[in-house]
């Protein structure tokens, strides 16, 4: 996998205590070093992959072939951006193949994954009276998230929330640039008019019920 | 879509811009530069006269920074024991086969 130096995810991945000496000890095949590697990043790759699949029980499956893939690919990690970012694009990509799989196409975002007209946001940005109140928690905002369509969630999660750039994301979902900044303004609308009327978001996540 | 490199630089005058327009623009304003769009002196008359593109603009705001606060994990969001119990169990049957004397080559 190719990868070059991209200074703002360093900035947002910054190196972890004991991270790069367990890289380096788990390529030589210590298996402690790769537990440890497990151990720091298994929270990050199950969200993400919770986030874009909506499922516990998928996203626990795809933890753990993203961790096996890891094991395989690992040597060729250059250091050339943060090992998080390596692993979450690793982790994304084995996401979406096993979406394809499933049958969901995202070769068009427009046509296979845009939501029906009920889904879409409405064209209504006016309305101060509903503004949102000048701030958004997080558990309110996951529960939002969590309701939107696959095509907005996905777009929105690689975005705004892993700091993939849109001709990033272009690349993983084979749509153009445009198609993803299109598709996260939605989703931003669609989150806006949720949060804004909040008896139709999903119920909250609990345990492990689902997302 | 407008190009965002030449949205970017330009000094085109956004004061008399319409609320449709604005909407428009708006997929692109977000994706430019690196301040907010509720910041950009550019844009400054335009939202102060018009308060609904205003509120519009600070809520994407709003979600979009709250969104980054969510790449951290909650502390309660983990995956479940057995998950790591099956990586290791893989791993140790991968290495056992690569160990066996004819495992690689026949």
């Amino acid at each position: 996998m190719q990868t070059k130096p991209n200074p703002g995810l360093f900035k947002r991945n910054p190196p972890i205590a004991g991270e790069a000496e367990a890289i380096e000890r788990a390529k030589e095949g210590d298996p402690d070093a790769f537990s440890k590697l497990y151990a720091l990043h298994k929270r990050r790759v199950y969200t993400l992959c919770l986030r874009m699949l909506g499922n516990v029980s998928e996203a626990e499956d795809m933890t753990q072939e993203a961790f096996l893939h890891l094991f395989r690919k690992l040597g060729s990690f250059r250091g050339e951006s943060a090992f998080s970012t390596w692993l979450h694009r690793l982790t994304v990509n084995l996401v979406l193949m096993h979406l394809r799989k499933k049958g969901l196409n995202l070769v068009s975002l427009e046509e296979t994954i845009n939501p029906s007209e009920d889904d879409a946001p409405k064209r209504d940005f006016g309305s101060r009276d509903q503004q949102l109140a000048g701030s958004v928690d997080r558990v309110t905002l996951e529960r939002a998230v969590s309701s939107l369509p696959p095509g907005y969630r996905m777009v929105f999660v690689l975005h705004d929330v892993e700091g993939f750039e849109h001709n990033e994301i272009a690349s993983m979902l084979e749509c153009s640039t445009g198609n993803s900044k299109s598709q996260l303004h939605k989703a931003r609308l669609k989150l806006r008019e949720l949060l804004r009327n909040p008896e139709q978001l999903a119920v909250p996540a609990s345990g492990k019920e689902g997302v | 879509m407008s190009d965002p490199a030449a949205l970017n630089e330009s000094t085109e005058n956004f004061d008399n811009m319409t609320a449709a327009e604005f909407e428009e623009r708006l997929p692109d304003l977000f994706g430019i530069g690196h301040g907010k769009v509720s910041e950009d002196p550019r844009f400054a008359n335009f939202l102060k006269s018009n308060p609904d593109c205003a509120a519009l603009v600070r809520d994407l705001e709003t979600i979009a920074e709250t969104a980054a606060k969510l790449f951290e994990p909650a502390e309660d969001q983990e995956p479940a024991d057995s998950v790591w119990n099956n990586i290791a169990s893989k791993l140790k049957d991968e290495s056992a086969s690569l160990d066996e004397p004819n495992g690689l080559i026949e």
